[in-house]
């Protein structure tokens, strides 16, 4: 039988249509039906998450949905609930992923959403949460209150596991209603996110809908952006700006676009004792989810005068790679993904024969390679799918510099140093607009309350009433207690 | 071996009727030792793939060149003052490098281009009159079609034959003319041309509502796909208008699949059916496979094209293609270029990135 | 095959152990290097054997006691091949082995010591030092040295010998240590008195009776004795096996 994706309330799902998407990624093919509302569904879908989110969502003290949220998550941390051995079973199919690396990574992940990592990102965002509930004194004077949207509207991109769950989760936090299109690559997480969190809370349930329509069909798109009050997207910088183009000026449309993620690898991790350590590490970001995060490394800044040179690091991490294809295999490609891969390590080898100073170094069987060249020229993306690009650098003061040009893409960058270069580091690469640095072996899992991509998860997404002074101490005059 | 021997024993190889699957396989292995021994590009590329002489034992693992490489590097037997002619590959968007082919002589191309033409587009007639949509030789001497075609055109084109393209456009008074008298005249009509000026001739025909009626034994061939140059189109479609405009049935369209990296070609025998199965003559081979891992895919799945053409004596006869074609019986279907995949996750790819740093 | 299209280099293989492992590894489809200092008929004769057993085989002249000749010896393998995959230590210095007249501790000098360092050491040690950037360029190799069984059990103290032999298993074991996270293996193998070889030709009757005497298997080693344990510690069948030492004399030493 296929599986039903997606999720809502309020409409007969025998009344709506379902497409059938097919996965065959060597895990053993899968079918799944994602649901297509048609326009006036969707309008009343619009209409009734808008109006639960006003008068319920709105009403529970934020302190309560963190607990919703909480047992939510636990639930799905629990590797006998139903939920969560779906997923286990469901996720390597969809994505053609380890299925070792979709179980360890939905743990470390999900465990991000814990009561107290949920706390977490509230005061990361709000010096007093229960601002979010009821007026609250400012620092400024006055009192003060945000409001999440009634509904937020998300577009998902992507197949990293689990994406969406980061933007609910903050939707829900804000007290948004919200309504959320899958990608066609992993429909999966959210639908079932939602459903569990409708089984503990069926209330809350219905502040959520989960949807899906063919990526570019703007009619069902429209409906949406028109009827949403704050728009959450996700995608390659044209998708986002057909979205943001496509979007009323009066709604605001946050975007997330693509973006280019790096590791710097000083010369004090290079000696004899810790440079494999740095390399197995280096390896793990490269392989968690193959490179598909905006988060994944492509490139590795390695600095010379270590007793490990940057040409043995690569070979470090060329054999890295290959023992975690025991550990974590890598998942079939398809004939396009393969295509990008061919085409980038075929550029690659032909550096590597034709110009000095360069070597390849790759897997017969393509299952990953390591470019590496001595100088570090111009920076460009890998092939992805374990394809990385080691450079070698004479300090890594260099490396700003080098990646200047590309400010708008960057975003994390995970640093092996000691203390006084990572403090150094940090404040060039700040200056240059990356937004996270990481240890290496955590590029791929920040930590809870990460600010993606440099911006407020959640004050992002309130407006903020304010009484002013004025009004307070006018309102005195006006009091029964008045002297 | 040296050239003239590669030469001698490559024509002698392509005039026979008929050879045997470890001739082909003889004779790809000395070609293959002339140019890792005088192409040192290619011997550093093969060297790089662990691949030499001593290790090559058929012609199915002698390293495939990307066609790419002929962007970047110069990959030729001969010495550069004894190249004759060089074809160039066309760029898609204009800007970026282009591929070169370089031959000391195209007495090989010819002949291998004369042999297999006669065999499947002419194997009823002597000559036939002709109408050519392209540019001719003299306009674009860098192009290996307009060699192609002019070889067409020469050797099998009966008098009367004509250009009706010029870098100035097409000559559609002139066409039509010529094509209305073919149509009075029982006289069999062959059409030869880029499949892009084919859709661009039935827009205009359709737009005017005019068909013309080939006699019996008209033949179309188009090549070349559509790069671009106008709009993409369902084959299945393209030829159902095609044989429509022109009343010539679709067994009668051939679509002739080269390359500038070739000195082979590949034909269809008619599209009725759509994609159709393309082959070659005895002294080009082909694998598919996936472009990963370089490993041939099971018969009937998808992967990347590679040949082994062993007329393209002087640069590199094994070359990896960026087409898509699904190996069947006696040849491979043709499914199109591969196009970067949308990429899936949140990590920048290199397409976008190149489209947004290119601004 | 198991090793189809695999480049293995044998050093000392015109002869005896080394032209035993030269042929196991053709009968399993490797392009096998027969490497000889003096007797080009044998090694002519060995490499034709490899070719009938289904290999490939490339005869190359080169003293491994000279470093120079190593280097030369190695870049006409790249230059035909572009690369090497198994590399087997078998070359040694001749040495005599007389249970009978063998120079006692007193009378071995130091010069003896480090003659037999320089012929052991020293060619392995060469060997790996040449092969090794290649290896590593490759992130895989295999390293396969031949040792002695005397080392663990020496039932005649050939000092200077035995004590060579000895420092190459240490030599093996740190180096398996170092190039293990590139993915390269060093393993050697520890054969016991192996019978006909030039070493062991004059060997006395009464010896060789002792040894079969405390024997289990109850024989002496052929050097084709030798060749399955190199070929099994050069094959993916040990993937997981480094910085080990194979004793191949029947059981007389149990580790």
């Amino acid at each position: 039988m296929t599986l039903n994706l997606g999720y809502f309330q309020g409409i007969e799902s025998s009344t709506t249509e379902w497409k059938t998407l097919s996965f065959d990624r060597g895990r053993g093919a899968i079918e799944v039906a994602v649901p297509v509302l048609s326009e006036t569904q969707l309008k009343s879908l619009c209409t009734r998450v808008k109006n639960m989110s006003q008068t319920y969502l709105k009403t529970i003290p934020v302190s309560d949905l963190v607990n919703i949220i909480d047992t939510t998550i636990s639930s799905f941390l629990d590797r006998t609930n139903p939920y969560r051995q779906q997923a286990e079973d469901l996720l390597p199919r969809i994505t053609g992923y380890d299925p070792e690396m979709i179980r360890l990574g939905l743990t470390s992940y999900l465990k991000t959403f814990r009561k107290v990592e949920l706390n977490r990102f509230l005061s990361e965002d709000f010096s007093n949460p229960k601002i979010l509930d009821e007026f609250q004194p400012l620092p400024k004077g006055g009192l003060g209150r945000a409001y999440g949207p009634d509904l937020l509207f998300h577009i998902w991109a992507g197949n990293v596991p689990g994406l969406p769950i980061w933007s609910l989760v903050s939707g829900l936090l804000v007290k948004a209603g919200n309504i959320g299109k899958v990608s066609s690559a992993e429909p999966l997480m959210a639908s079932l996110f939602s459903k569990l969190l409708a089984e503990i809370d069926p209330k809350l349930g219905e502040c959520i809908a989960i949807v899906w329509w063919e990526g570019g069909q703007n009619k069902w798109e429209e409906v949406l952006l028109k009827q949403a009050d704050l728009v959450l997207a996700y995608g390659n910088n044209d998708t986002l700006r057909q979205i943001r183009n496509r979007t009323p000026i009066t709604t605001r449309c946050l975007t997330y676009g693509h973006k280019i993620s790096f590791g710097m690898i000083s010369r004090s991790a290079l000696d004899t004792g810790k440079s494999w350590t740095t390399a197995h590490q280096a390896a793990y970001d490269i392989v968690r989810y193959d490179q598909q995060g905006c988060y994944s490394p492509q490139i590795f800044f390695v600095e010379e005068g270590g007793a490990v040179s940057p040409e043995q690091f690569a070979q470090f991490l060329a054999r890295e790679l290959e023992n975690f294809e025991n550990k974590f295999p890598s998942r079939s490609l398809t004939i396009e993904e393969a295509s990008i891969v061919a085409s980038w390590r075929q550029s690659e080898e032909l550096k590597a024969f034709s110009e000095e100073k360069r070597a390849f170094l790759a897997d017969p069987n393509g299952r990953w390679s390591v470019s590496y060249s001595e100088t570090a020229g111009e920076i460009y993306p890998s092939g992805l799918n374990r394809t990385i690009q080691v450079f070698a650098v004479g300090s890594l003061r260099e490396v700003p510099s080098i990646v200047k040009p590309y400010k708008a893409f960057l975003q994390t960058v995970g640093i092996a140093a000691s203390p006084e270069e990572l403090i150094q580091l940090a404040s060039q690469l700040g200056a240059i607009g990356v937004t996270r640095i990481s240890a290496l072996e955590h590029m791929t899992t920040p930590e809870a309350g990460w600010h993606h991509d440099g911006r407020f998860n959640l004050l992002d997404l309130v407006t903020v009433t304010e009484v002013e002074r004025t009004a307070e101490t006018a309102a005195e005059a006006f009091s029964d207690y008045v002297d | 071996m040296n050239e003239k021997q590669v030469i001698d024993s490559l024509t002698k190889f392509i005039i026979r009727h008929k050879t045997r699957e470890d001739e082909f396989d003889t004779l790809a292995l000395q070609i293959f030792e002339y140019q890792f021994n005088n192409n040192l590009p290619y011997q550093r590329f093969c060297r790089q793939r662990e691949t030499t002489p001593k290790t090559v034992q058929s012609w199915k693992s002698i390293p495939a060149v990307p066609i790419n490489a002929y962007k970047s590097l110069t990959l030729s037997c001969c010495r550069p003052e004894d190249i004759k002619r060089t074809f160039m590959t066309s760029g898609t968007t204009g800007d970026e490098l282009r591929g070169k082919c370089h031959h000391p002589t195209l007495s090989v191309y010819d002949t291998s281009m004369i042999t297999a033409f006669k065999a499947r587009f002419m194997p009823d007639l002597k000559t036939i009159r002709m109408g050519i949509l392209f540019p001719t030789e003299n306009e674009m001497p860098n192009s290996s079609l307009a060699h192609y075609l002019a070889l067409a055109y020469s050797n099998f084109g009966s008098d009367g034959s004509q250009y009706f393209i010029t870098t100035e456009g097409v000559c559609l008074e002139k066409l039509f003319a010529e094509l209305e008298r073919a149509e009075k005249n029982s006289e069999p009509y062959a059409l030869l041309g880029a499949s892009y000026s084919f859709v661009h001739l039935i827009d205009q025909m359709e737009k005017s509502n005019q068909t013309i009626q080939l006699p019996k034994g008209s033949r179309i061939l188009d090549t070349g796909g559509f790069k671009g140059q106008s709009r993409e189109l369902d084959l299945d479609d393209f030829y159902e208008r095609l044989s429509e405009r022109f009343s010539v049935p679709r067994a009668s369209c051939v679509n002739m699949y080269g390359m500038t990296e070739l000195s082979t070609q590949f034909y269809d025998n008619g599209n009725q059916i759509c994609p159709s199965k393309k082959s070659g003559p005895h002294w080009i081979r082909s694998q598919v496979i996936n472009p990963a891992t370089g490993i041939p895919t099971p018969k009937g799945e998808r992967g990347i094209l590679v040949h082994c053409d062993l007329a393209h004596f002087n640069c590199v006869a094994t070359i990896q293609t960026e087409d898509i074609g699904i190996e069947i019986d006696n040849g491979f279907l043709l499914l199109g270029r591969a196009k970067g995949a949308e990429a899936k996750g949140c990590s920048m790819a290199v397409a976008e990135f190149l489209k947004i740093a290119q601004g | 095959m198991k090793f189809n299209k695999q480049i293995v280099l044998v050093t000392g293989s015109s002869r005896g152990i080394g032209a035993a492992i030269a042929k196991a590894f053709a009968a399993e489809g490797a392009t096998v290097i027969i490497n000889y200092i003096k007797n080009s008929a044998a090694a002519i004769e060995t490499a034709e054997k490899c070719k009938e057993l289904g290999g490939s085989a490339k005869i190359i002249q080169a003293d491994v006691s000279s470093g120079e000749q190593i280097q030369k010896l190695i870049d006409e393998i790249l230059q035909d091949f572009s690369k090497i995959d198994i590399l087997v230590n078998n070359a040694f210095k001749p040495y005599i082995f007389d249970s009978e007249n063998r120079k006692q501790f007193h009378e071995t000098s130091w010069n003896d010591y480090q003659e037999q360092l320089d012929g052991v050491l020293f060619s392995s040690y060469t060997l790996c030092q040449t092969i090794l950037p290649i290896f590593k360029k490759r992130t895989k190799g295999n390293i396969i040295n031949i040792a002695s069984d005397l080392v663990a059990r020496p039932t005649i103290p050939y000092h200077d010998y035995m004590t060579a032999k000895a420092a190459l298993i240490g030599f093996s074991r740190n180096l398996a240590m170092e190039v293990g996270q590139f993915g390269i293996r060093v393993n050697c193998v520890a054969p016991g008195l192996v019978y006909p070889t030039d070493g062991s030709m004059n060997t006395k009757e009464g010896l060789k009776e002792m040894i079969i005497n405390q024997t289990p298997l109850r024989r002496i080693a052929a050097p084709e004795d030798v060749a399955g344990p190199v070929l099994f510690l050069a094959s993916s069948w040990s993937g997981f096996i480094t910085g080990q030492t194979l004793y191949i004399d029947g059981g007389l030493v149990m580790r």
